[in-house]
């Protein structure tokens, strides 16, 4: 019996072809053909002056994304040099088929390098944003004159307006209603009276339905109408002010506001500038949620307490307010998470009714009734 | 003369392009940002391949992982720069300036060194990642000399008010091209600082006349503003044909061991390439924000069309979780950004390389057999500084 053995490739697949070497500039018009070895077929690259060159089929590589149609470009995968441009329509449909590797790419080269440098590049990144900037910034902050810190806090001000606003157009509006102004600044002259600070505390409401508060540079208070709102009286906007402005007195605001100035030209440079927006939006955000030391919170309130003391006002209204909001919101509302995130904030309710204690003189509200209706309406009717 | 001579073909085409860059695009952004260094590498691929000197594609050989690598090193240098000279010179600024615009300032003064120091170290990395018939190009070593010589063109540059430009054009070029190999052979700069004040001409006088209007009009009558309706044009027009023209003659009076260059792009049909390509940007992308819009508005239709059956606009909108409206924002800016840059790619991008490549022709080709393969530059970086910084070359 015969056996007619018959093969799915054409017997003699030749053509011609481009054929760079990688050693001259020279394009050589190389005879090419595919050859059946024992070792398996292969690719017979015959170029004038040129030894032989044979490409085992399952070597050859296509070089990718090539914007020329009609054109194979092929490598060999030990030879990084050697280049074969094949146009012949035919034999590209050939080398297409048959060259299985066609498609493959080497894997990747120098993990455990690149892995070293992924790890130094985290490591030097969380280095800077949470050992050496803050550092930094606690030193700078010291040294940092009044007006400096001013100019930062009207600055920072001025982002954050910007960060909070949901229309796209104008920065978060300042509630300026004249009555309710002057009732603030009153609320600010109390409390400041027995203070040494070296500029003037100015209070600012922003029209926006946060229950919050937070203090910038430079003896800025931001209160949002939304803690005005949810304050049952003039006292406990004034607890949450004087907390305030401890932080001023003891430059915290100016720490955060130094350290985010370092940490957001690093993000930036880490996301590009596309994702870095969104990440100095982020940053700015993060001012106003500033979560601050418990030594810090802890110095604030015992500030607080004592300027309510002098001006008359009882501490006890700040855990009054804390206690009320808690019991309504959870501890995921803005202010109970800026200033009861740490875990003694059943403790500050009791220190803060404590203080009471330590009042002197007569009991004075912070605000008139007329004042603290003022105040109410200071972003307009609502 | 005329024996020798290559011409250059151009093998790209807007399909295959907006293809290709909408693919990679859209995975830049699903991997926040981490595949635009696969995404650069193929993209050059293309455009390399689309340059065909007497037939030959050039070929670019780049590869993402190293692009990678050279990102994470500039990152953990420039982390360390920009991270504490930052915080430095804001307290600086305004603890004795009162403010931030100060800072800056000098935080810009401060990167502009770095910024031609990893301009030159990208352009090494992209020419010795090119290769045409399969020989490598190349660049010396030389990123501080390009630094500091940079510095001091602009520096003079901007002392004579820009009287000095070409100069610094021509300088700049020159060592630049000087330290360009391709394979053995070295470019050569020839021509002097001189010839590039003809095409300056019109950028000076459109400069000048500019200036003369918005002065006559803030100090004499805001009439004179009216002047500037011929003059910006002028202006744009000056620009154009400046980068066209000293293109133009820098290239012609470059050498390389006897192979030549001859380049003829037209500055009017470069100018109407970015007027004809902006226009078209621009409406592509006005009538995705149009369809946008109204695909927010069939939505929100349909929200209140539940109304009715709810009882009420409270629980309609409860109905819709509060991480919608940020998707929809997100989907918006993603969609915009995207768009954009693909957009860029096959409607200037491309016209604008086509155009330079198919009026560059290569004389003297009979000495390319001379030319022998030279090593390869293997250096760490990458253009991981450019990258980092957002200096890298166009594509």
């Amino acid at each position: 019996m015969t056996t007619i053995h018959v093969s799915d490739a054409p017997d003699v697949a030749r053509s011609f072809a481009d054929f760079f070497d990688g050693r001259r500039a020279v394009a050589r018009r190389a005879d090419i053909k595919i050859a059946e070895t024992p070792q398996g077929p292969e690719l017979v690259i015959d170029a004038p002056d040129r030894d032989r060159v044979h490409w085992r089929l399952e070597d050859i590589r296509g070089v990718p994304d090539q914007a020329a149609q009609g054109e194979l470009v092929l490598a060999h995968a030990a030879d990084p040099l050697s280049r074969l441009v094949v146009r012949d329509p035919d034999m590209r449909r050939i080398l297409t088929a048959r060259c299985r590797n066609l498609k493959y790419r080497p894997p990747v080269r120098g993990k455990g390098r690149l892995a070293l440098w992924a790890g130094a590049a985290v490591g030097s990144v969380a280095l800077i944003i949470f050992v050496l900037v803050p550092v930094m910034a606690n030193q700078l902050a010291e040294f940092l004159p009044p007006r400096g810190e001013r100019a930062l806090g009207e600055t920072t001000f001025e982002q954050i307006r910007a960060a909070l606003d949901e229309t796209g157009m104008a920065p978060l509006e300042i509630c300026e209603a004249e009555e309710g102004r002057l009732a603030l600044e009153r609320m600010a002259s109390r409390l400041t009276q027995q203070v040494d600070l070296p500029y003037p505390v100015n209070l600012y409401v922003l029209n926006h339905d946060m229950v919050n508060a937070f203090a910038l540079p430079g003896g800025l208070v931001i209160l949002f109408r939304g803690l005005i709102d949810a304050a049952e009286d003039a006292d406990e906007v004034a607890a949450v002010v004087a907390h305030e402005i401890g932080h001023v007195a003891a430059r915290d605001p100016t720490r955060i506001a130094l350290r985010s100035a370092g940490s957001i030209g690093v993000l930036g440079l880490l996301l590009g500038d596309f994702a870095g927006g969104a990440a100095v939006l982020f940053l700015t955000e993060r001012l106003i949620q500033a979560t601050y030391t418990q030594e810090a919170e802890a110095q604030a309130d015992a500030f607080a307490h004592r300027t309510l003391s002098q001006a008359g006002i009882p501490p006890s209204a700040l855990g009054r307010m804390f206690r009320r909001l808690r019991d309504r919101h959870g501890d995921a509302t803005g202010i109970i998470e800026h200033f009861a995130s740490h875990p003694a904030l059943g403790d500050r309710i009791a220190q803060a009714e404590a203080a009471d204690s330590a009042l002197t003189g007569a009991l004075r509200p912070a605000l008139s009734d007329a004042e603290w209706r003022a105040l109410r309406r200071i972003c307009g009717r609502s | 003369m005329t024996t020798g001579v290559l011409e250059t073909e151009f093998a790209g085409r807007r399909g295959p392009l907006f293809r290709l860059a909408l693919k990679t695009s859209f995975l830049t952004v699903l991997t926040f940002g981490f595949y635009r260094f696969w995404m650069k590498t193929r993209l050059r691929r293309y455009y390399w391949s689309s340059i065909r000197p007497g037939g030959v594609p050039l070929e670019y050989v780049g590869e993402p992982m190293e692009k990678l690598l050279g990102f994470l090193i500039a990152v953990v240098f420039l982390a360390f720069y920009i991270g504490i000279a930052n915080l430095i010179l804001m307290f600086v600024s305004f603890a004795l300036l009162g403010g931030s615009y100060a800072a800056y300032l000098v935080s810009f003064l401060g990167v502009i060194p770095i910024l031609f120091y990893a301009q030159y170290r990208a352009r090494r990395y992209i020419l010795a990642r090119t290769r045409w018939r399969g020989i490598r190009f190349g660049l010396e070593p030389g990123a501080w000399g390009y630094a500091w010589r940079a510095m001091v063109h602009w520096l003079i540059t901007i002392v004579t008010l820009g009287a000095l430009w070409p100069r610094m054009t021509f300088l700049l070029e020159k060592y630049r091209a000087d330290r360009t190999y391709f394979g053995t052979a070295r470019l050569h700069q020839g021509g002097d600082w001189k010839m590039l004040y003809r095409p300056f001409l019109p950028l000076a006088a459109g400069a000048v006349l500019t200036g003369g209007a918005i002065g006559a009009g803030a100090a004499l009558d805001p009439v004179a503003l009216g002047g500037l309706v011929v003059t910006v044009p002028l202006m744009i027009y000056g620009w154009v044909n400046y980068r066209v023209q000293s293109f133009r003659l820098l290239t012609d009076a470059k050498t390389a061991d006897g192979i030549g260059f001859v380049a003829r792009p037209r500055r009017w049909r470069v100018l109407g390439i970015y007027a004809l390509g902006g226009l078209l940007i621009y409406l592509s992308l006005s009538l995705l924000l149009v369809a946008m819009i109204f695909a927010g508005g069939v939505l929100f239709a349909g929200v209140f069309a539940q109304i009715d059956l709810l009882g009420g606009l409270d629980r309609a909108f409860d109905t819709i979780p509060a991480w919608t409206g940020a998707l929809v924002v997100a989907l918006f800016y993603f969609s915009f950004f995207v768009l954009w840059g693909v957009l860029t790619h096959i409607f200037l991008t491309m016209p604008l390389l086509r155009h330079y490549a198919e009026t560059l022709r290569i004389t003297g080709s009979h000495a390319l057999p001379h030319v022998r393969q030279r090593g390869r530059d293997s250096f760490a970086e990458a253009e991981g500084f450019a990258e980092a910084l957002d200096v890298g070359a166009a594509i």
